[in-house]
């Protein structure tokens, strides 16, 4: 029952694992991820954004504000497993009667699980709103990223989002466990902000002893010494040499392996001195700026240290690595035709994990899932297709298929 | 409806505060009681945080380290640590029992594969093939425990043209991989503060115990059914790049390669960070009624009609993206972050707008609502003293998880272990220890 990211991403995790998902939307637009973004993020009809944590669902449109939309969650309800949902703290009971407290009634058996910002209760909880920046910023990862001095650094991505889903998968998935041995439901919250808070090592150990702040490193690691993000002539590279060996290794390539033998780099700890560190930054900007990213990738193999490029999206599109491992994936596609994005993240060498097909129009699958699952009778879901109880999508950019589409792809 | 909320008895909120209470975690079952994992993730931070997850949710973990200890103790900040170690180990070390054994000799081998046969899960971040080579990986574990899911964490993963032959894990690498660090930190290229930029955390180590943990309980799921185990393989790089949204997509598309905007947001509008008179907050309103709840705030409703910001895909625009950034940060810098969010949360309405402080950890653990969540523990433990850490992220009714023990020097759990799972006395462990193994 989710919106934008955090809650369909977790549906969408489980999904790739297997699991059947019935994404409920409102008809006409749906979930406000298909029409977000500047001109360029539309694609065939809707906004790319919407794709990412929607692969392989069946869509269905269904009014919750309605009576008879509440009643037909219910019945989806009674067989279901896992419920999401990312709506305001206690809004499903309160509006649509579809709370936990409710639906446990229904099948004891279910497992509820409420993605939030704060979570259901607590001093912010009630009445403060989130969104991924919002956790970013609050939970003190911005304030721990980037250069000491400089701006506050909000991760490019909608990172409190995507790692509280992936948490909130593992919860469902923990909480299915023991549902396999005993029966049980249960109701599994999730915060995004408290999953960032979750993700940041060592801060509040640091914090607690010494009462400050841990200092903003910029790209260079805390630990491991050299290490930073560095131009070449094609783009950037990170470059990491943490042990003694690895930056043996590095001196050679960079033509000085004097360095690994000099007192003030030859030891991890010494190197970690921000006095040595800069010095050997000074180098590694100056060697890197005279090669390109490949020849520093297979200096590193050849040497024995840690290079990557950093990736754009158009580097990641034409690596092989990850076209060999299906991270980067082509999926072909009934409606979308050739859709190349991200597969799923862990390998299972037993039950690979697998995207089956693209995000869908609002109430795509309506019939296959009110006729087909429920067993609904045709006059009854003409009826409530009739009162706009149950829909499908509008006829406006963001909603509607791609142009090309060929009227195929319903089940019923 | 429930009989309770019928009889309107609790509100939501205290409700499910009493049926969450973290603080009453042990009067309850645990979702993941008796599962064996076997964490010898050694020098490997995802692999470590994993073991975390997993002993957070109620496995046994037991962590095998080297004798003499994970390199990994060492690894912390320059300024702080505790008992000679540094503090990334501690801050996730929690939930486990500590033993020692060294996988590189064969005694130490043979032993590892009896425990591995009474385990459910096995845990390792070597380089790629390291434990295979050492008789002991996932293809010589399975003939003797063919229920066992064993995970492997690397930064390339265990196959492909970057794999073989691939060295150490580390963050910063994989962040670079991901195309996180691409997308993150001031546009432009002009000196190393406006090029791409490193998320402040080990988030990749982060991502990939999430990952490694969805795909090792999914696996449990399906060895209820099948009997069998099998073997994850989890990159550091790719569980980061799944996390990347529409980046990959958007290029797909439009051939429009997702560039940095440091604090603002390609996709949405307002969502962007703002300077206020005491540091930096976070602001967004990108739907009509939520864009004009901002303008409302700010005693600025005719913004909401100007013909360049009127609809989402206007606001959206690049250009007008930062123009109306620039109005807010106007108005924001008048006044604190506190000062804001009471005329936010005072808003009547229509529309939500999301606002909140740009907190400095200290600040975070300043705030009430963490320590009423049970969001944050202050342990006195008797071995590391008084300690501050992040608790389990996941609220749940029936198993919650919990923070029990925060961590333990190398071995010292290892006659306990080694005791209840291969009926070892001290006779015998004195010999192991005299050789080395252990």
């Amino acid at each position: 029952l989710s919106v934008i990211i955090f809650g369909p991403a977790t549906a969408d995790f489980l999904g790739e694992l297997g699991a059947e998902v019935i994404k409920v939307e409102m008809p006409g637009q749906g979930d406000v991820t298909r029409i977000l973004g500047h001109e360029g993020c539309f694609w065939k009809n809707v906004s790319v954004a919407f794709f990412p944590q929607n692969h392989g669902k069946y869509h269905i449109g269904v009014d919750m504000h309605h009576a008879e939309g509440q009643a037909l969650i219910r019945k989806l309800v009674a067989r279901t497993d896992v419920l999401v949902e990312n709506f305001k703290p206690g809004t499903t009971e309160a509006k649509w009667g579809l709370g936990y407290r409710q639906l446990r009634e229904i099948n004891p058996g279910l497992i509820y699980v409420a993605n939030t910002g704060f979570g259901q209760w607590g001093p912010f909880a009630e009445g403060r709103a989130s969104y991924d920046g919002l956790a970013q910023a609050v939970s003190g990862l911005s304030a721990i990223s980037g250069f000491e001095g400089a701006l506050p650094i909000k991760s490019g991505n909608y990172l409190g989002d995507w790692f509280g889903a992936c948490l909130s998968a593992m919860g469902v998935l923990a909480a299915l466990h023991w549902r396999d041995r005993t029966g049980e439901g249960q109701f599994v919250e999730m915060a995004q902000c408290e999953g960032l808070v979750r993700a940041l090592d060592w801060t509040w150990l640091y914090a607690g002893l010494t009462g400050r702040d841990r200092p903003k490193t910029g790209n260079r690691d805390p630990v491991f010494v050299p290490s930073g993000i560095y131009a070449c002539r094609d783009g950037h590279v990170a470059i990491v040499a943490g042990k003694d060996t690895e930056f043996r290794g590095l001196a050679e390539a960079l033509g000085r392996a004097d360095l690994a033998d000099d007192a003030r780099f030859a030891t991890a700890e010494s190197r970690r001195r921000p006095a040595h560190a800069d010095a050997l930054d000074a180098l590694i900007l100056d060697w890197c700026a005279r090669w390109s990213r490949s020849d520093v990738e297979a200096a590193a193999r050849h040497h024995g240290f840690a290079a990557a490029p950093v990736m754009s999206a158009r580097d990641q599109y034409e690596d092989a690595h990850f076209r060999a491992r299906g991270s980067v994936e082509e999926l072909d596609d009934q409606v979308y035709g050739r859709v190349v994005d991200y597969g799923p993240a862990p390998q299972l060498s037993a039950t690979p994990a697998r995207h089956k097909w693209a995000g869908r129009p609002v109430g795509w699958h309506n019939r296959h899932v009110l006729k087909g699952i429920l067993g609904l009778p045709d006059e009854e879901i003409a009826d409530l297709e009739r009162r706009g109880i149950v829909g499908r999508w509008g006829d406006r950019r963001g909603a509607r298929p791609p142009d090309d589409w060929s009227g195929e792809g319903d089940l019923l | 409806m429930s009989e309770a909320a019928g009889r309107g008895e609790a509100r939501w909120a205290d409700w499910a505060r009493a049926a969450e209470d973290p603080r009453r975690a042990s009067e309850k079952p645990e979702a993941l009681d008796g599962l064996l994992v076997l964490d010898c993730a050694v020098a490997h931070y995802g692999g470590h945080v994993l073991g975390g997850f997993l002993g957070e949710l109620g496995a046994e973990v037991v962590k095998l380290e080297p004798p003499g200890g994970d390199p990994a103790r060492a690894w912390g900040p320059a300024d702080a640590g505790l008992r000679g170690e540094g503090l990334a180990y501690l801050a996730e070390g929690r939930n486990r029992y500590y033993a020692t054994l060294d996988l590189t000799t064969p005694d130490g081998q043979a032993l590892f594969r009896q425990l591995a046969t009474r385990a459910d899960v096995v845990i390792e971040g070597f380089p790629p093939g390291q434990m295979d080579a050492w008789g002991i990986g996932y293809r010589q574990l399975e003939p003797l425990n063919s229920r066992l899911v064993y995970v492997a964490l690397s930064t390339h993963g265990q196959f492909g043209p970057r794999a073989e032959g691939s060295g150490p894990e580390y963050d910063l690498i994989d962040q670079a991989l991901s195309g996180l660090a691409y997308i993150t930190g001031e546009p432009g290229e002009g000196g190393p503060e406006a090029g791409p930029t490193r998320v402040g955390s080990w988030i990749s180590a982060y991502a990939q115990a999430a990952w490694g943990g969805v795909a090792t309980l999914a696996a449990l799921h399906w060895r209820g059914t099948s009997g069998r185990g099998q073997m994850i393989d989890v990159s550091g790089a790719e569980a980061l790049m799944r996390y990347l949204e529409y980046t990959l997509l958007l290029y797909h598309g439009s051939r429009e390669v997702r560039e940095r905007l440091g604090g603002m947001d390609i996709a949405v509008s307002v969502y962007t960070f703002i300077p206020v008179k005491d540091g930096w907050a976070f602001i967004a309103g990108y739907t009509d009624p939520n864009f004009g709840a901002i303008c409302r705030i700010m005693g600025r409703s005719e913004l909401a009609q100007d013909p360049r910001f009127r609809t989402t895909l206007d606001r959206t625009q690049p250009d007008r993206r930062v123009a109306l950034r620039d109005e807010i940060a106007r108005w924001s810098v008048n006044y604190t972050a506190s000062e804001i969010l009471a005329k936010v949360l005072a808003d009547p309405g229509p529309g939500t707008v999301v606002f909140g402080p740009v907190n400095r950890p200290t600040q975070t653990l300043a705030e009430d609502h963490w320590w009423d969540r049970g969001c944050f523990a202050r342990l006195d433990d008797p071995v590391y003293g008084p300690l501050t850490l992040a608790a389990p992220a996941w609220r749940m009714t029936r198993t919650p998880p919990r923070l029990k023990v925060p961590g333990r020097p190398p071995g010292f759990h290892t006659a306990h272990v080694y005791a209840r799972h291969l009926g070892l006395g001290p006779t015998r462990l004195t010999e192991l220890r005299a050789r080395g193994i252990i």
